[in-house]
Protein backbone atom coordinates (compact mmCIF):
# COMPACT_ATOMS: atom_id res chain seq x y z
CA UNK A 1 0.00 0.00 0.00
CA UNK A 2 1.37 3.39 -0.96
CA UNK A 3 1.93 6.15 1.55
CA UNK A 4 -0.57 8.34 -0.31
CA UNK A 5 -3.34 5.76 -0.04
CA UNK A 6 -2.56 5.20 3.63
CA UNK A 7 -2.74 8.95 4.25
CA UNK A 8 -6.00 9.12 2.34
CA UNK A 9 -7.45 6.32 4.48
CA UNK A 10 -6.24 8.07 7.63
CA UNK A 11 -7.84 11.34 6.52
CA UNK A 12 -11.14 9.55 5.94
CA UNK A 13 -11.09 8.11 9.44
CA UNK A 14 -10.17 11.50 10.94
CA UNK A 15 -13.05 13.02 8.96
CA UNK A 16 -15.38 10.35 10.33
CA UNK A 17 -14.31 11.16 13.91
CA UNK A 18 -14.81 14.91 13.34
CA UNK A 19 -18.27 14.32 11.86
CA UNK A 20 -19.16 11.88 14.63
CA UNK A 21 -18.37 14.49 17.27
CA UNK A 22 -20.13 17.41 15.57
CA UNK A 23 -23.02 16.10 13.46
CA UNK A 24 -24.98 14.47 16.27
CA UNK A 25 -24.96 17.24 18.88
CA UNK A 26 -28.74 17.56 18.77
CA UNK A 27 -29.68 14.68 16.45
CA UNK A 28 -29.83 11.45 18.41
CA UNK A 29 -33.11 9.64 17.78
CA UNK A 30 -33.93 7.55 20.88
CA UNK A 31 -30.51 8.44 22.31
CA UNK A 32 -28.48 6.79 19.54
CA UNK A 33 -26.67 7.87 16.38
CA UNK A 34 -24.84 5.97 13.64
CA UNK A 35 -21.23 5.08 14.41
CA UNK A 36 -19.41 6.74 11.52
CA UNK A 37 -15.99 5.67 12.83
CA UNK A 38 -16.80 1.96 12.76
CA UNK A 39 -18.40 2.43 9.35
CA UNK A 40 -15.29 4.17 7.97
CA UNK A 41 -12.92 1.56 9.44
CA UNK A 42 -15.05 -1.29 8.13
CA UNK A 43 -15.37 0.24 4.66
CA UNK A 44 -11.64 0.91 4.37
CA UNK A 45 -10.51 -2.44 5.78
CA UNK A 46 -12.27 -4.31 3.00
CA UNK A 47 -9.59 -3.00 0.65
CA UNK A 48 -6.55 -2.53 2.90
CA UNK A 49 -3.63 -4.78 3.89
CA UNK A 50 -3.84 -6.28 7.38
CA UNK A 51 -1.20 -4.41 9.40
CA UNK A 52 -1.99 -0.87 8.20
CA UNK A 53 -5.66 -1.74 8.66
CA UNK A 54 -5.20 -2.62 12.33
CA UNK A 55 -3.19 0.58 12.85
CA UNK A 56 -6.00 2.51 11.21
CA UNK A 57 -8.58 1.07 13.62
CA UNK A 58 -6.33 1.84 16.58
CA UNK A 59 -5.65 5.41 15.39
CA UNK A 60 -9.33 6.15 14.75
CA UNK A 61 -10.19 4.85 18.20
CA UNK A 62 -7.45 6.83 19.90
CA UNK A 63 -8.63 10.03 18.23
CA UNK A 64 -12.19 9.29 19.36
CA UNK A 65 -10.83 8.88 22.90
CA UNK A 66 -8.93 12.16 22.67
CA UNK A 67 -11.93 14.15 21.43
CA UNK A 68 -14.48 12.39 23.64
CA UNK A 69 -14.84 12.21 27.37
CA UNK A 70 -13.74 8.63 28.02
CA UNK A 71 -10.38 7.45 29.40
CA UNK A 72 -7.74 7.17 26.68
CA UNK A 73 -7.51 3.74 25.09
CA UNK A 74 -11.10 2.55 25.47
CA UNK A 75 -12.20 3.32 21.93
CA UNK A 76 -8.71 2.47 20.67
CA UNK A 77 -9.02 -1.04 22.11
CA UNK A 78 -12.59 -1.51 20.85
CA UNK A 79 -11.75 -0.44 17.30
CA UNK A 80 -8.52 -2.45 17.24
CA UNK A 81 -10.57 -5.54 18.04
CA UNK A 82 -13.11 -4.64 15.34
CA UNK A 83 -10.32 -4.07 12.80
CA UNK A 84 -8.75 -7.43 13.63
CA UNK A 85 -12.09 -9.24 13.34
CA UNK A 86 -12.82 -7.59 9.97
CA UNK A 87 -9.40 -8.61 8.66
CA UNK A 88 -9.72 -12.18 9.91
CA UNK A 89 -13.22 -12.65 8.56
CA UNK A 90 -13.03 -10.80 5.26
CA UNK A 91 -11.12 -13.55 3.46
CA UNK A 92 -13.39 -16.29 4.73
CA UNK A 93 -16.60 -14.77 3.47
CA UNK A 94 -17.63 -13.90 -0.04
CA UNK A 95 -17.75 -10.13 -0.46
CA UNK A 96 -21.39 -9.25 -1.05
CA UNK A 97 -23.56 -6.22 -0.40
CA UNK A 98 -25.94 -8.02 1.96
CA UNK A 99 -23.17 -9.60 3.96
CA UNK A 100 -21.39 -6.25 4.26
CA UNK A 101 -24.50 -4.65 5.77
CA UNK A 102 -24.86 -7.52 8.23
CA UNK A 103 -21.15 -7.15 8.97
CA UNK A 104 -21.53 -3.43 9.73
CA UNK A 105 -24.38 -4.20 12.13
CA UNK A 106 -22.40 -6.96 13.86
CA UNK A 107 -19.12 -5.05 14.14
CA UNK A 108 -20.85 -1.91 15.42
CA UNK A 109 -22.60 -4.07 17.99
CA UNK A 110 -19.25 -5.61 18.99
CA UNK A 111 -17.54 -2.19 19.23
CA UNK A 112 -20.33 -0.69 21.37
CA UNK A 113 -20.61 -3.76 23.60
CA UNK A 114 -16.86 -3.89 24.13
CA UNK A 115 -16.88 -0.19 24.99
CA UNK A 116 -19.62 -0.76 27.58
CA UNK A 117 -17.65 -3.69 29.02
CA UNK A 118 -14.46 -1.65 29.26
CA UNK A 119 -16.38 1.31 30.69
CA UNK A 120 -17.73 -0.95 33.43
CA UNK A 121 -14.25 -2.33 34.10
CA UNK A 122 -12.75 1.17 34.36
CA UNK A 123 -15.44 2.74 36.55
CA UNK A 124 -17.43 4.67 33.95
CA UNK A 125 -20.60 2.84 35.01
CA UNK A 126 -22.36 2.71 31.62
CA UNK A 127 -24.49 -0.18 32.88
CA UNK A 128 -26.26 2.25 35.23
CA UNK A 129 -27.97 3.55 32.10
CA UNK A 130 -31.32 1.75 31.82
CA UNK A 131 -31.22 2.28 28.05
CA UNK A 132 -27.85 0.63 27.46
CA UNK A 133 -29.21 -2.26 25.36
CA UNK A 134 -31.40 0.11 23.34
CA UNK A 135 -28.46 2.40 22.61
CA UNK A 136 -26.16 -0.46 21.54
CA UNK A 137 -28.76 -2.07 19.26
CA UNK A 138 -30.03 1.21 17.76
CA UNK A 139 -26.49 2.45 17.10
CA UNK A 140 -25.74 -0.80 15.23
CA UNK A 141 -29.04 -0.53 13.36
CA UNK A 142 -28.57 3.13 12.35
CA UNK A 143 -25.01 2.38 11.20
CA UNK A 144 -26.22 -0.54 9.09
CA UNK A 145 -28.93 1.64 7.50
CA UNK A 146 -26.37 4.32 6.71
CA UNK A 147 -24.04 1.65 5.32
CA UNK A 148 -26.69 0.71 2.75
CA UNK A 149 -26.16 4.10 1.13
CA UNK A 150 -22.47 4.63 1.84
CA UNK A 151 -20.86 1.24 1.11
CA UNK A 152 -21.81 1.03 -2.60
CA UNK A 153 -20.29 4.49 -3.15
CA UNK A 154 -17.16 3.45 -1.23
CA UNK A 155 -16.83 0.22 -3.21
CA UNK A 156 -17.24 2.11 -6.49
CA UNK A 157 -14.59 4.64 -5.45
CA UNK A 158 -12.20 1.83 -4.45
CA UNK A 159 -12.72 0.07 -7.79
CA UNK A 160 -12.21 3.32 -9.69
CA UNK A 161 -8.96 4.19 -7.91
CA UNK A 162 -7.68 0.63 -8.35
CA UNK A 163 -8.64 0.64 -12.05
CA UNK A 164 -6.98 4.01 -12.62
CA UNK A 165 -3.82 2.80 -10.91
CA UNK A 166 -3.69 -0.42 -12.99
CA UNK A 167 -4.32 1.60 -16.15
CA UNK A 168 -1.40 3.84 -15.23
CA UNK A 169 0.77 0.79 -14.61
CA UNK A 170 -0.19 -0.70 -17.99
CA UNK B 1 6.57 -30.63 19.89
CA UNK B 2 5.92 -27.91 17.32
CA UNK B 3 4.05 -24.82 18.39
CA UNK B 4 2.42 -22.55 15.85
CA UNK B 5 3.61 -18.96 16.33
CA UNK B 6 1.13 -16.12 15.83
CA UNK B 7 1.52 -14.33 12.52
CA UNK B 8 2.56 -10.67 12.28
CA UNK B 9 -1.02 -9.41 12.16
CA UNK B 10 -1.96 -11.24 15.35
CA UNK B 11 1.23 -10.09 17.07
CA UNK B 12 0.47 -6.47 16.15
CA UNK B 13 -3.12 -6.90 17.29
CA UNK B 14 -2.09 -8.28 20.68
CA UNK B 15 0.51 -5.53 21.10
CA UNK B 16 -2.02 -2.78 20.39
CA UNK B 17 -4.66 -4.34 22.63
CA UNK B 18 -2.19 -4.61 25.53
CA UNK B 19 -0.99 -1.05 24.87
CA UNK B 20 -4.57 0.30 24.82
CA UNK B 21 -5.39 -1.51 28.04
CA UNK B 22 -2.30 -0.11 29.76
CA UNK B 23 -3.05 3.36 28.40
CA UNK B 24 -6.58 3.25 29.82
CA UNK B 25 -5.31 2.03 33.20
CA UNK B 26 -2.67 4.77 33.27
CA UNK B 27 -5.15 7.47 32.22
CA UNK B 28 -7.69 6.44 34.86
CA UNK B 29 -4.98 6.37 37.54
CA UNK B 30 -3.53 9.76 36.59
CA UNK B 31 -6.71 11.66 35.73
CA UNK B 32 -5.41 15.10 36.60
CA UNK B 33 -4.16 18.27 35.00
CA UNK B 34 -0.56 17.98 33.86
CA UNK B 35 -0.62 14.24 33.23
CA UNK B 36 0.45 12.63 29.97
CA UNK B 37 -3.19 12.06 28.99
CA UNK B 38 -4.00 15.70 29.68
CA UNK B 39 -1.12 16.83 27.46
CA UNK B 40 -2.30 14.55 24.66
CA UNK B 41 -5.85 15.87 24.95
CA UNK B 42 -4.68 19.47 24.94
CA UNK B 43 -2.66 18.77 21.79
CA UNK B 44 -5.61 17.07 20.10
CA UNK B 45 -7.94 19.91 21.07
CA UNK B 46 -5.46 22.46 19.73
CA UNK B 47 -5.34 20.70 16.37
CA UNK B 48 -8.90 19.48 15.97
CA UNK B 49 -11.04 21.99 17.87
CA UNK B 50 -10.94 24.58 15.01
CA UNK B 51 -11.84 21.80 12.56
CA UNK B 52 -14.71 20.69 14.80
CA UNK B 53 -15.98 24.25 15.12
CA UNK B 54 -15.84 24.67 11.34
CA UNK B 55 -17.57 21.33 10.80
CA UNK B 56 -20.25 22.27 13.32
CA UNK B 57 -20.80 25.62 11.59
CA UNK B 58 -21.10 23.84 8.25
CA UNK B 59 -23.38 21.02 9.34
CA UNK B 60 -25.90 23.24 11.18
CA UNK B 61 -27.15 24.95 8.00
CA UNK B 62 -26.99 21.63 6.14
CA UNK B 63 -29.44 20.11 8.62
CA UNK B 64 -31.62 23.21 8.22
CA UNK B 65 -31.38 22.93 4.46
CA UNK B 66 -32.44 19.27 4.55
CA UNK B 67 -35.45 20.29 6.60
CA UNK B 68 -36.24 22.88 3.96
CA UNK B 69 -35.96 20.25 1.22
CA UNK B 70 -38.29 17.97 3.15
CA UNK B 71 -40.84 20.78 3.34
CA UNK B 72 -40.60 21.37 -0.38
CA UNK B 73 -41.71 17.82 -1.13
CA UNK B 74 -45.32 18.77 -0.45
CA UNK B 75 -45.21 21.44 -3.18
CA UNK B 76 -44.41 19.14 -6.10
CA UNK B 77 -47.85 19.57 -7.68
CA UNK B 78 -47.50 23.33 -7.94
CA UNK B 79 -46.42 24.90 -11.23
CA UNK B 80 -42.73 25.66 -11.76
CA UNK B 81 -42.93 29.36 -11.10
CA UNK B 82 -44.90 29.00 -7.89
CA UNK B 83 -42.68 26.14 -6.80
CA UNK B 84 -39.57 28.28 -7.18
CA UNK B 85 -41.24 31.13 -5.32
CA UNK B 86 -42.41 28.88 -2.50
CA UNK B 87 -39.02 27.21 -2.29
CA UNK B 88 -37.33 30.55 -1.97
CA UNK B 89 -39.83 31.80 0.62
CA UNK B 90 -39.69 28.54 2.57
CA UNK B 91 -35.95 28.70 2.72
CA UNK B 92 -36.02 32.32 3.86
CA UNK B 93 -38.67 31.51 6.45
CA UNK B 94 -36.68 28.55 7.75
CA UNK B 95 -33.60 30.75 8.03
CA UNK B 96 -35.56 33.47 9.81
CA UNK B 97 -37.20 30.99 12.21
CA UNK B 98 -33.84 29.49 12.94
CA UNK B 99 -32.34 32.92 13.61
CA UNK B 100 -35.32 33.93 15.76
CA UNK B 101 -35.03 30.76 17.86
CA UNK B 102 -31.31 31.40 18.24
CA UNK B 103 -31.98 35.01 19.25
CA UNK B 104 -34.67 33.96 21.77
CA UNK B 105 -32.30 31.43 23.31
CA UNK B 106 -29.55 34.01 23.62
CA UNK B 107 -31.93 36.62 25.06
CA UNK B 108 -33.25 34.15 27.64
CA UNK B 109 -29.71 33.23 28.60
CA UNK B 110 -28.62 36.84 28.92
CA UNK B 111 -31.57 37.58 31.20
CA UNK B 112 -30.40 35.01 33.70
CA UNK B 113 -28.98 36.51 36.82
CA UNK B 114 -26.27 34.23 38.13
CA UNK B 115 -26.70 33.00 41.71
CA UNK B 116 -25.47 35.60 44.18
CA UNK B 117 -24.25 37.83 41.39
CA UNK B 118 -21.84 35.27 39.93
CA UNK B 119 -20.48 36.31 36.54
CA UNK B 120 -21.39 34.13 33.59
CA UNK B 121 -19.90 33.37 30.20
CA UNK B 122 -22.26 32.36 27.39
CA UNK B 123 -20.94 29.56 25.18
CA UNK B 124 -22.23 27.50 22.32
CA UNK B 125 -22.11 23.73 22.13
CA UNK B 126 -20.15 22.54 19.10
CA UNK B 127 -19.14 18.98 19.90
CA UNK B 128 -20.47 15.83 21.48
CA UNK B 129 -18.85 12.55 22.55
CA UNK B 130 -18.54 9.84 19.89
CA UNK B 131 -20.84 7.43 21.73
CA UNK B 132 -24.16 7.62 23.52
CA UNK B 133 -22.48 6.45 26.72
CA UNK B 134 -20.26 9.50 27.28
CA UNK B 135 -22.37 12.36 28.55
CA UNK B 136 -20.14 15.29 27.68
CA UNK B 137 -20.42 18.33 25.40
CA UNK B 138 -17.75 20.57 23.89
CA UNK B 139 -18.30 24.33 24.25
CA UNK B 140 -16.63 27.07 22.23
CA UNK B 141 -15.22 29.05 25.18
CA UNK B 142 -12.14 28.16 27.17
CA UNK B 143 -9.52 29.39 29.61
CA UNK B 144 -9.00 32.57 27.57
CA UNK B 145 -12.59 33.53 28.49
CA UNK B 146 -12.05 32.85 32.18
CA UNK B 147 -13.47 29.34 32.26
CA UNK B 148 -11.86 26.86 34.64
CA UNK B 149 -12.23 23.24 35.66
CA UNK B 150 -15.12 22.61 38.05
CA UNK B 151 -17.25 25.60 37.06
CA UNK B 152 -21.01 24.92 36.98
CA UNK B 153 -22.81 25.12 33.64
CA UNK B 154 -26.48 26.13 33.40
CA UNK B 155 -29.06 27.22 30.87
CA UNK B 156 -32.30 29.13 31.34
CA UNK B 157 -33.96 25.98 32.74
CA UNK B 158 -31.42 24.86 35.31
CA UNK B 159 -28.25 22.91 35.99
CA UNK B 160 -26.57 21.17 33.06
CA UNK B 161 -23.26 19.97 34.49
CA UNK B 162 -19.77 21.16 35.26
CA UNK B 163 -16.64 21.88 33.29
CA UNK B 164 -14.24 18.95 33.56
CA UNK B 165 -11.54 19.89 31.05
CA UNK B 166 -10.45 23.30 29.79
CA UNK B 167 -8.37 24.26 26.77
CA UNK B 168 -7.43 27.69 25.44
CA UNK B 169 -10.53 28.29 23.29
CA UNK B 170 -12.80 25.40 24.21
CA UNK B 171 -13.87 23.33 27.18
CA UNK B 172 -15.57 20.05 27.94
CA UNK B 173 -18.72 19.91 30.08
CA UNK B 174 -19.70 16.71 31.90
CA UNK B 175 -23.49 16.55 32.14
CA UNK B 176 -25.33 15.71 35.36
CA UNK B 177 -26.75 12.67 33.52
CA UNK B 178 -23.28 11.08 33.44
CA UNK B 179 -23.21 8.00 35.72
CA UNK B 180 -19.99 9.23 37.38
CA UNK B 181 -21.58 12.52 38.50
CA UNK B 182 -23.29 13.08 41.85
CA UNK B 183 -24.85 16.35 42.92
CA UNK B 184 -25.81 17.36 46.45
CA UNK B 185 -29.47 18.46 46.36
CA UNK B 186 -32.35 19.69 48.49
CA UNK B 187 -36.05 19.01 47.98
CA UNK B 188 -37.62 22.46 48.10
CA UNK B 189 -40.95 21.45 49.72
CA UNK B 190 -39.49 19.37 52.55
CA UNK B 191 -36.17 21.24 52.79
CA UNK B 192 -34.38 17.90 53.28
CA UNK B 193 -31.16 17.01 51.56
CA UNK B 194 -29.76 14.09 49.60
CA UNK B 195 -28.00 13.60 46.32
CA UNK B 196 -28.83 12.76 42.76
CA UNK B 197 -26.65 10.68 40.48
CA UNK B 198 -26.76 10.32 36.71
CA UNK B 199 -27.99 7.25 34.88
CA UNK B 200 -27.22 8.14 31.28
CA UNK B 201 -30.37 8.24 29.21
CA UNK B 202 -32.60 7.44 32.19
CA UNK B 203 -33.86 9.85 34.87
CA UNK B 204 -31.54 10.84 37.73
CA UNK B 205 -31.62 8.78 40.93
CA UNK B 206 -32.41 10.67 44.14
CA UNK B 207 -31.12 9.17 47.38
CA UNK B 208 -31.86 10.68 50.79
CA UNK B 209 -30.34 8.99 53.81
CA UNK B 210 -31.89 11.02 56.60
CA UNK B 211 -35.27 11.89 55.16
CA UNK B 212 -38.05 12.19 57.69
CA UNK B 213 -40.74 13.23 55.21
CA UNK B 214 -41.97 11.63 52.02
CA UNK B 215 -41.32 13.25 48.67
CA UNK B 216 -44.17 13.67 46.22
CA UNK B 217 -44.35 13.58 42.45
CA UNK B 218 -43.56 17.02 41.07
CA UNK B 219 -41.49 18.18 44.06
CA UNK B 220 -38.78 20.51 42.84
CA UNK B 221 -35.17 19.51 43.49
CA UNK B 222 -32.41 22.15 43.64
CA UNK B 223 -28.68 22.12 44.33
CA UNK B 224 -27.79 22.21 48.00
CA UNK B 225 -24.44 23.97 47.80
CA UNK B 226 -20.94 22.53 47.86
CA UNK B 227 -19.44 22.25 44.42
CA UNK B 228 -22.49 23.83 42.81
CA UNK B 229 -24.00 27.11 44.02
CA UNK B 230 -27.13 26.51 46.09
CA UNK B 231 -30.54 26.92 44.50
CA UNK B 232 -29.92 25.85 40.90
CA UNK B 233 -32.88 23.84 39.61
CA UNK B 234 -31.97 20.21 38.92
CA UNK B 235 -35.35 18.65 38.20
CA UNK B 236 -38.64 17.39 39.60
CA UNK B 237 -39.41 14.19 41.48
CA UNK B 238 -40.76 11.61 39.08
CA UNK B 239 -42.46 9.34 41.57
CA UNK B 240 -43.45 9.91 45.21
CA UNK B 241 -41.53 7.90 47.83
CA UNK B 242 -40.91 7.64 51.55
CA UNK B 243 -38.11 6.05 53.52
CA UNK B 244 -38.77 2.99 55.63
CA UNK B 245 -37.05 2.83 59.01
CA UNK B 246 -33.35 2.25 58.57
CA UNK B 247 -33.44 2.57 54.78
CA UNK B 248 -32.65 5.44 52.47
CA UNK B 249 -35.36 7.15 50.47
CA UNK B 250 -34.77 6.35 46.84
CA UNK B 251 -36.67 7.60 43.81
CA UNK B 252 -36.09 9.15 40.40
CA UNK B 253 -35.90 12.76 39.25
CA UNK B 254 -36.65 14.08 35.77
CA UNK B 255 -34.23 16.77 34.68
CA UNK B 256 -35.66 20.16 33.78
CA UNK B 257 -33.08 20.64 31.03
CA UNK B 258 -33.73 18.90 27.70
CA UNK B 259 -30.19 17.79 26.96
CA UNK B 260 -30.87 16.83 23.34
CA UNK B 261 -31.86 20.43 22.55
CA UNK B 262 -28.96 22.24 24.16
CA UNK B 263 -27.41 24.93 22.00
CA UNK B 264 -26.26 27.88 24.13
CA UNK B 265 -25.22 27.50 27.77
CA UNK B 266 -23.94 29.73 30.57
CA UNK B 267 -20.81 28.93 32.54
CA UNK B 268 -20.84 30.33 36.08
CA UNK B 269 -17.43 31.85 36.74
CA UNK B 270 -16.82 30.44 40.19
CA UNK B 271 -14.54 27.77 41.58
CA UNK B 272 -15.48 24.73 43.59
CA UNK B 273 -13.02 25.75 46.33
CA UNK B 274 -14.92 29.04 46.80
CA UNK B 275 -18.20 27.17 46.96
CA UNK B 276 -16.92 24.57 49.39
CA UNK B 277 -15.95 27.24 51.89
CA UNK B 278 -19.34 28.92 51.51
CA UNK B 279 -21.54 25.97 52.44
CA UNK B 280 -23.84 27.34 55.15
CA UNK B 281 -23.93 25.31 58.32
CA UNK B 282 -21.41 22.81 57.04
CA UNK B 283 -19.31 22.02 60.06
CA UNK B 284 -17.98 18.71 58.85
CA UNK B 285 -15.57 17.93 56.06
CA UNK B 286 -16.58 19.15 52.59
CA UNK B 287 -19.07 16.85 50.90
CA UNK B 288 -17.85 15.43 47.62
CA UNK B 289 -20.72 16.25 45.31
CA UNK B 290 -19.22 14.59 42.35
CA UNK B 291 -17.25 11.44 41.90
CA UNK B 292 -13.78 12.25 40.53
CA UNK B 293 -14.07 12.45 36.73
CA UNK B 294 -12.53 9.40 35.17
CA UNK B 295 -10.23 10.04 32.29
CA UNK B 296 -10.41 13.76 32.64
CA UNK B 297 -7.18 15.66 32.66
Amino acid sequence: MTTGRMLGALLLVVGAVILQTTLFVSTRPFGAAPDLIVLAVFGLLRFMPAEPGIFLGFTGGLLADLLGGSPLGMWALSLTVVAYLVIRLRDRAQDSYGLAIVGVFAFTFVAQSLYVLLGTLFGQQPLKDPGVARIVILTALFTAVLAMAVLPVGSWLARETRGRRSRVLV
Amino acid sequence: MLRSRPDRTTTLFITLVVFSFMLTTYDVQTAQVGSFGSALRTGAEFVFSPVQKAASAVTRPVVGFLDGVANLASLRDENDQLRDQVASLEQELADTESLRAELDALQRLNNIVGPAGIDTVTARIFAVAPSGFDHVRGIDRGSSDGIGVGMPVVDESGLIGRVDAVFADSARVRLITDPTVRVGVRVLRTNETGWVSGRGSGPLVLEMFEATQAVAEGDRVVTEGGRFPAGLIVGTVNEGARSDAGFALRTTVDTIVVFSRLDFVNVLITTSEDELTDVPGDDGPPVLDEAPPQGSP
